[in-house]
């Protein structure tokens, strides 16, 4: 099967950078398997349930805050223990608000996850003591699987042992993910988003359902998080921001959100391209607004419809 | 007492130029059904263009007194980018709302390096020619009377759109597109006029609203991804669509926003936000909720 | 015998308009009950309100024994209702097996795993096999549904009220556009497959008279808001006020 064999090309290919000595690039793509991670969850929610959320990035900055929380305050420092009490702080906050956001559908759905994300944004700005405010909190280097790699400095460290973690988690998300979208709940989700009245006359509780989605979607974006953090070594409020949901739903659109790999080939794409763009000029929100409203017009199914014949997410 | 009045006058003031954007975010979204996440870009463009404007105006020797219309004029004159950008955004009027967002998110990406070329990136500030028309002492606080000169244009502004919407034939073809579009369509509304019209009202309320509003502070950068935060909670609370609910939703956040920087810092934005969820959940229609087709 | 579905004295006001005046109707085990009536009669609301959709104004619905008011389409479903529709709603992106297997999922109660397999279920692989073999759509389980001619939407859309295997199915203008010569094909194979799969009742709204006759037990006659008459074929065909107001000129 040719698209198995691309996969693992590309698995492969992304396994052999850091052997390549360019450290510049393995560091890129540390931000990229994080995105990725949590934009598998995003494009469960819009891609496969038809749910399009304007503040998806609350739940990297519950990650991000975790991982940071864990590690400074609690000196918690190994990346299992900080993954999973994320996820499971993600399913904490996921839950009421999910459940209160999955009442409305569409623009009403939209404005809620903003003012909720926006919410998030605004307590963690402004609970100094807490949050650290605006400076945010520091994010201790982790163990990976208990161990500290204390003889690597920091490029080392994260173009070594973290790349690899962060790659295998990679990985391992899209295997869930992929066995989500291809489960009873995922079939489910599509007919919700196809037709969710008569998904309802068939029997499928819709309600529920998108709310099943928004707390997965809320535990990869939380888990995509903690991978955030660890290379920059800051969690802030910014992570929260509007416009960071904002760039998340692009990176969607950019690579194509109504394939498994679209929302991978954007955060690939959307990363590599804000870099080089950003080398050439500081301008690059220009350029990347220009780059989003071609997409929206001229290619809504985006950069894997050029790849691929569609194929449902 | 007189700190309360004063923290209500600044909740007002602030809330007059939130209603001109909500009142723009109110009309787009009624005739054209799209939510404007770049309306927030206006009002920015507006405070940038504005302060421009009555710099050069005063080198140039205009009396300083008539800043405020130099202001006014600068809005309006930047309506001119009405057209094109709604002929941009009408490429995708029949898709996916999501679509909609989306576009208006890549204005807002423009928009915002637009501002960062032409004015950098420092705090962008018009001095203190507004105090020229003076300050009214309250007790132990000054006001400018600057600040109700705002307050009056705003609810003049709000009178005038009322007067345009209920007694004009564009503001009755407005009001019925934005009720039944196909309706509108069938008696002959030409929706490509009508588009481009309310578009460029819509900016322009939003550029008026930036640039009278400015004066009193410093044009940042990211003023407008700001503003479009309360902006819409200004929608949701008075009602997507409404007019009257602009205006109630406007006061509604200004106020309460003063209230909660006075009470509790911390929680300036948090009361706001508390209210969108608290409106979205109990009457997601909003206050003054219309009915479109 | 307890009836399967039992209205009684169900009024449904719309502001001024009150689309439906004390309708009541029972329906039992076995019946293939036809509900006629002009446009406007409050056909369609009778239909929303016994579906669990709309909330009466006054009066009740009954669904074996339970009160059903405003239940909604899901809880009706799990409790053994299924509906289709008169504009044929489907899953446009779904292909034929994927919408046969929702409802299938749905009655099993597995439709919301999300880490079961979808492939290896074989309670839905042979529902959806009987279904399409049932409605004649089995050379086209793998087209999406977009692809497929409006009969088959049509089938598609009925078969899967069907696939719920529901003690009692209520079909909206089953036949609508349809050609006349495919109509009885359709109706027959309605019957049959309600016969196989165990479905105690059959409700439709119709307007086409001749399906109407020579399928139903029995025959409602609705107009403005009430009910005209509630008979067997036979009797409604006497009855000149309803041939009046509903049939127009008898034949």
């Amino acid at each position: 099967m040719t698209g198995a064999l691309v996969l693992a090309a590309a698995v492969a290919a992304a396994a052999v950078v850091p052997l390549t000595g360019r450290d510049y690039y393995a560091t890129l793509m540390l931000p990229f398997f994080a995105y990725s991670v949590a934009l598998l969850g995003l494009n469960l929610m819009f891609g496969t349930t038809g749910l399009l959320s304007f503040g998806h990035a609350l739940f990297l900055a519950v990650g991000g805050y975790t991982a940071a929380y864990l590690g400074s305050a609690l000196r918690v420092r190994s990346l299992e223990a900080m993954l999973v009490v994320a996820m499971v702080a993600a399913v904490v906050v996921a839950v009421p608000v999910g459940w209160l956001c999955v009442r409305y559908v569409r623009i009403y759905f939209g404005m809620l996850t903003l003012a909720f994300g926006m919410l998030f944004y605004s307590f963690l700005y402004k609970f100094y003591a807490l949050t650290g405010g605006d400076e945010g909190i520091p994010v201790a280097r982790p163990l990976l699987l208990g161990r500290a790699f204390g003889d690597l400095d920091k490029t080392g460290y994260l173009v070594g042992p973290y790349y690899y973690y962060s790659l295998a988690l990679c990985v391992v998300a899209a295997l869930t993910m992929w066995r989500i979208v291809r489960s009873p709940l995922g079939l489910s989700l599509r007919a919700i988003r196809e037709n969710a009245d008569k998904a309802a006359y068939v029997g499928v509780r819709v309600r529920r359902y998108r709310f099943y989605a928004f707390v997965i979607a809320a535990v990869f974006a939380a888990a995509g998080g903690v991978l955030l953090v660890v290379p920059t070594g800051l969690a802030s409020p910014t992570l929260a921001y509007w416009t960071h949901s904002g760039n998340l739903v692009f990176m969607l659109l950019l690579g194509g959100f109504s394939h498994f790999f679209g929302p991978v080939l954007g955060a690939f794409v959307f990363i590599f391209l804000q870099d080089q763009v950003m080398s050439v000029t500081e301008y690059w929100r220009f350029v990347f607004g220009v780059v989003l409203a071609a997409v929206v017009i001229f290619l809504p199914h985006g950069l894997m419809s050029l790849v691929v014949r569609r194929v449902d997410a | 007492m007189i700190q309360v009045l004063n923290l209500l006058l600044g909740g007002v003031f602030h809330a007059a130029a939130l209603f001109l954007v909500a009142a723009g975010l109110q009309l787009v979204f009624g005739v054209q059904k799209i939510l404007n996440l770049a309306c927030g870009s206006f009002y920015a463009l507006g405070a940038y263009a504005g302060i421009t404007a009555v710099t050069t105006a005063l080198a140039a020797g205009v009396p300083p007194p008539l800043f405020v219309l130099v202001l006014i004029a600068t809005g309006v004159a930047l309506g001119v980018l009405g057209p094109p950008i709604e002929r941009l955004l009408r490429t995708i009027y029949d898709r996916d709302e999501a679509f909609q967002l989306l576009l208006t998110f890549a204005l807002v990406l423009m928009l915002e390096d637009v501002i960062r070329f032409v004015w950098g990136a420092a705090p962008y500030q018009l001095g203190g020619v507004y105090l020229l028309y003076g300050q009214v002492r309250l007790g132990a606080v000054s006001i400018p009377v600057y600040n109700f000169v705002v307050i009056a244009a705003g609810l003049a502004i709000a009178a005038g759109m009322g007067v345009v919407l209920t007694r004009t034939r564009f503001g009755r073809i407005v009001r019925a597109t934005a009720e039944n579009r196909g309706m509108a369509q069938a008696l002959g509304v030409d929706m490509t006029r009508i588009s481009t019209r309310v578009f460029t009202l819509g900016l322009v309320l939003g550029t008026v609203g930036g640039a009278l509003v400015i004066p009193a502070g410093a044009a940042v950068n990211e003023m407008g991804i700001e503003l479009i935060v309360e902006a819409f909670a200004v929608v949701v609370i008075g009602g997507l669509g409404s007019m009257r609910g602009a205006f109630a939703g406007s006061l509604i956040v200004g106020v309460l926003k003063a209230v909660a920087i006075a009470l509790y810092p911390e929680a300036e934005m948090l009361a706001v936000y508390l209210i969108v969820i608290a409106v979205l959940l109990l009457r997601p229609a909003g206050l003054f909720a219309r009915a479109t087709a | 015998m307890t009836p399967l579905l039992a209205a009684r004295d169900v009024v449904k006001r719309y502001g001024d308009v009150q689309a439906l005046s004390g309708v009541s109707l029972t329906v039992r085990e076995g019946e293939f009950v036809s509900i006629i009536g002009p446009n406007g009669a409050g056909k369609t609301t009778l239909v929303n309100v016994l579906t669990g959709l709309l909330r009466p104004s006054s009066g009740s619905v009954a669904f074996k024994g339970r009160d059903v008011a405003g239940v909604g389409p899901v809880r009706l479903a799990a409790l053994g209702m299924a509906r289709s529709f008169q504009l044929v709603n489907v899953f446009p992106g779904l292909t034929v097996a994927e919408t046969l297997s929702v409802p299938a999922l749905a009655r099993l109660g597995r439709a919301g795993r999300p880490f079961a397999s979808l492939a290896g279920n074989t309670g839905v692989a042979d529902s959806v096999a009987e279904m399409a073999e049932l409605f004649g759509l089995a050379d086209k389980l793998g087209r999406p549904v977009r692809t497929l001619p409006q009969g088959d939407k049509k089938l598609l859309d009925v078969a899967s009220a069907f696939a719920l295997r529901p003690d009692v199915i209520l079909m909206d203008e089953p036949t609508s556009g349809v050609s006349t010569r495919d109509k009885t094909a359709i109706m027959e194979t309605l019957v049959q497959a309600a016969e196989r799969l165990g479905v105690k009742a059959i409700i439709q709204v119709e307007h086409d008279m001749d399906i109407v006759f020579a399928y139903s037990d029995r025959i409602v006659a609705l107009h403005q808001g009430r009910v005209l008459a509630d008979a067997a074929p036979d009797a409604i065909r006497a009855d000149a006020e309803v041939v009046a107001t509903v049939l127009g000129v008898p034949r």
